[in-house]
């Protein structure tokens, strides 16, 4: 086992690497470009024994990982945002191939307007397509992430592909001490793939991807890959136990902090749930109860699991990293329906905050944190909110200013310059 | 647009402004130092001030990419669409309103990959706007990444040993497509050639479609490299039906006469690409457009009025 420092790009590559994989579809863009390229390198140089091919979309890249992985070979790839997106016809299809592959998502706002930083709308545009989700917090998770999910998709009662999901910049371009672990100890951990029914093979073809006419058999394959979602969460467990022995690292479908004795509670996804494990200890100092719940695994639902970290406390705040227009946060949304008709279920606030990379500071959690406490007293949940300032809004109406200044000036000169 | 359809659609005749090129946009781009987008886009300043396009009424889309950045860089109408979609953005904006002059600037990456099946049916479609396709070899934004156009053995991040396929001829490729009016080539590093090509495209009546050699010093220098400091690389297509730039006849020697109209030579000029052919390589203007064949007539309120009344009678008893 080494230690190094690597950003979350770079402990994406590792995980591909450790995983030996045979094929990678790719194509650029940021901030996943790295990952790619950095495999790239390694195959050029003959340290990784697989084939790459840059193909000249997501679209086809995504098409092309899902084929080959039907073949029976094990695939890597990876994207981020608009790519992701793009790909979206083939998340659908291909994951109704049940053909299991890992890929890695780095989260990146979408459009418009274009922005390069973090948020989740991306990521949770796939969560009803069959992939499997897990979302990373450290490069450490991100390395581990990558194998775990590789059993996980394999794993005989799943068969679905699986994303890897880190956060752009925050995670993708920030190095931390990462572990990485002997490829002797990966192979015991993940076998090579074994294809079982899905793979082509000699003299025994057979077709896939049919077509299904009527709802009857449509809806048979449809909830056969619900199902085989559902079972993923006792599969996952199985595939945990076996990573910490095999690494000593213990990656459940909960993270929890202090969540013992917890009054009140942050849900949160991915690396900004690092700003609230901060948070969290600071309140703690100053007397409140507080906690943190954070999902790794997004689907599957870890429904049982959230519902038991979360008996007893009295008010959790759902920071959504993302914005489903016209209703709010989708993990809010996720969480309410997973705790109705829970007896004693603790009261629900909302925030939507992290939008485009957008920080939250330590204050915003405070004052979450008191909302949230007084929702439980009130048995009352004030409206969603955005995590927005006024300094900020200022800064916006100033931005506005300028724009429309040089709109008038432009029409104004216009004017003149037109006059007979 | 010719001055003939702006007659038609009345603008821009009766308006005697004349424009200086600060007039259509003086921030400073955020492009490398020695890029050729630079050269571009000066050269689109000038054509815009010689011709004197209104402001508001010109429109510039772009998809994703260094030289999509281009219509922040502009006072007309902007549109910065996503990788690869330029060319349907634009095809939405000409088709509503026929009345903007539509230009669309995009990178072999957005054109050429991502974009490729928007690129064959806009040139079918052959609708009026002028496409400048900014052919640096290379993904630009995204750091040095292997395109379609990517010179064989080129080597890039993500074929550090030598890009492996031979690269895609944009000029073949668009030659190639049913219902192509216009395909022309030109280069940053030949301005007066810049600017005439542009020209020539804008006054086009359909899809022009122009692809122009770019520089990128920062990731595909050695493509272009050798071509932009030796003329005798070159080859000038001169017609008189096509662009003639006298003043380079005495640096660029290499110069073939050929007529637009011939398809068949049009695309065997294009094939060999031995030497860098700078000049109109094909050129129709009698090929249907889709804005033109499927425009809908305007009439006055009084035509309208009376349109009604007709189809009123047909239902009196
Ligand atoms: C759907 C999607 N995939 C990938 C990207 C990442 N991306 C941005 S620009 C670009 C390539 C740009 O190359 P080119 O079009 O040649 O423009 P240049 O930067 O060279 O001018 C890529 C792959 C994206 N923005 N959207
Ligand atoms: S990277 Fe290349 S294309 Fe992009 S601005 Fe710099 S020189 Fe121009
Ligand atoms: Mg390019």
């Amino acid at each position: 086992m080494t230690r190094r420092l690597l950003t979350g790009n770079g402990a994406a590559a590792w995980g591909a690497r450790l995983a030996d994989v045979d094929y990678v579809p790719a194509f650029p863009i940021t901030p996943q470009t790295e990952i790619i390229e950095q495999l790239g390198a390694w195959i050029d140089a003959g340290e990784l024994p697989a084939r790459m091919v840059t193909l000249e979309s997501e679209h086809s890249m995504l098409t092309a990982a899902g084929a080959a992985a039907a073949t029976g070979v094990r695939v890597f790839t990876a994207t981020s945002s608009q790519g992701l997106l793009y790909a979206m016809e083939m998340l659908y299809t291909v994951a109704g191939w049940r053909a299991p592959f890992v890929l890695v998502n780095v989260s990146r706002a979408l459009a418009a307007p274009v922005t390069l930083e973090t948020d989740h709308n991306d990521v949770l545009a796939a969560r009803d397509t069959g992939f499997l989700q897990l979302h990373c917090a450290t490069c450490q998770e991100v390395l581990d992430s990558v194998l775990l999910a590789y059993r996980l998709a394999e794993h005989p009662r799943v068969r679905l592909p699986a994303i890897v999901n880190l956060d752009g910049f925050t995670l993708s371009f920030t190095r931390e001490p990462v572990e990485i672990p002997e490829p002797a100890v990966v192979r015991r951990f993940l076998p090579g793939f074994d294809p079982q029914s899905v793979r082509f093979r000699a003299s025994e073809p057979v077709s896939q991807a049919v077509a299904v006419l009527g709802g009857t058999p449509y809806s048979y394959f449809r909830y056969e890959m619900h199902r085989a979602t559902e079972q993923a969460i006792a599969a996952f467990e199985e595939v945990a136990a076996d990573f910490e022995r095999a690494t000593g690292r213990r990656h459940a479908a909960l993270e929890t902090h202090r969540m013992n004795d917890a009054e009140i509670a942050f849900v949160m996804l991915g690396s900004f749930a690092t700003k609230a494990v901060d948070a969290v200890d600071r309140l703690r100092e100053s007397g409140v109860r507080a906690g943190l719940v954070r999902p790794r695994l997004v689907r599957p639902w870890p429904a049982a699991a959230l519902r038991e970290s979360l008996a007893g406390v009295r008010g959790v705040a759902v920071v959504d990293q993302n914005l489903s227009m016209g209703k709010g946060g989708i993990l809010h949304a996720e969480l309410a329906s997973t705790l109705y008709g829970v007896p004693d279920a603790p009261v629900l606030t909302s925030f939507i905050g992290g939008l485009g990379g957008r920080n939250i500071a330590p204050e915003e959690f405070f004052q979450m944190a008191s909302v949230t406490r007084e929702a439980a007293q009130t048995g009352q949940a004030p409206e969603p909110r955005l995590l927005f300032t006024a300094q900020e809004l200022r800064e916006v109406r100033r931005l506005q200013g300028i724009a429309l200044a040089e709109r008038h000036e432009t029409t104004h000169s216009g004017a003149e310059r037109s006059a007979p | 647009m010719s001055e003939q359809l702006r007659s038609f659609f009345g603008c821009g005749l009766d308006d005697d402004r004349t424009f200086d090129l600060n007039d259509y946009g003086d921030s400073i781009p955020r492009w490398c130092v020695g890029c050729g987008d630079h050269g571009v886009l000066s050269a689109v300043k000038r054509m815009m001030r010689d011709q004197r396009l209104l402001p508001e009424r010109t429109v510039f889309v772009s998809g994703i990419g260094c030289s999509s950045r281009f219509p922040h860089y502009l006072d007309t109408y902007g549109f910065h669409g996503i990788h690869g979609r330029a060319l349907p953005i634009a095809t939405g904006v000409k088709l509503s309103r026929p009345d903007l002059d539509v230009f669309v600037v995009t990178g072999d990456g957005d054109c050429c990959s991502i974009g490729a099946g928007h690129w064959l049916h806009a040139t079918r479609y052959n609708i009026d706007m002028t496409v400048l396709l900014l052919d640096n070899a290379i993904y630009g934004l995204t750091k040095n990444q292997t395109s379609p156009t990517t010179p064989e053995g080129f080597e890039t991040n993500t074929q550090p040993h030598g890009t492996y396929l031979p690269a895609l001829n944009p000029l073949s490729t668009a030659l190639g497509v049913t219902n192509a009016s216009f395909v022309a080539q030109t280069a940053d590093w030949v301005p007066a050639h810049l600017l005439a090509t542009l020209k020539a495209a804008y006054e086009h009546v359909g899809f022009s479609f122009v692809r122009i050699l770019q520089r990128c010093p920062k990731f595909s220098a050695p493509v272009f490299s050798e071509q932009a400091r030796t003329p005798d690389l070159h080859e000038l297509l001169f017609h008189s039906d096509g662009i003639t730039v006298p003043s380079l006849d005495k640096i660029y020697k290499h110069r073939l006469e050929h007529d637009p109209s011939d398809l068949d030579r049009a695309r065997s000029l294009a094939e060999d690409t031995e030497r860098t052919r700078l000049g109109i390589f094909f050129k129709d203007a009698t090929r249907p457009c889709y804005n033109a064949i499927r425009h809908l007539p305007t009439y006055t309120a009084a035509q309208n009025i009376e349109r009604l009344n007709r189809e009123l009678d047909r239902y009196a008893v």
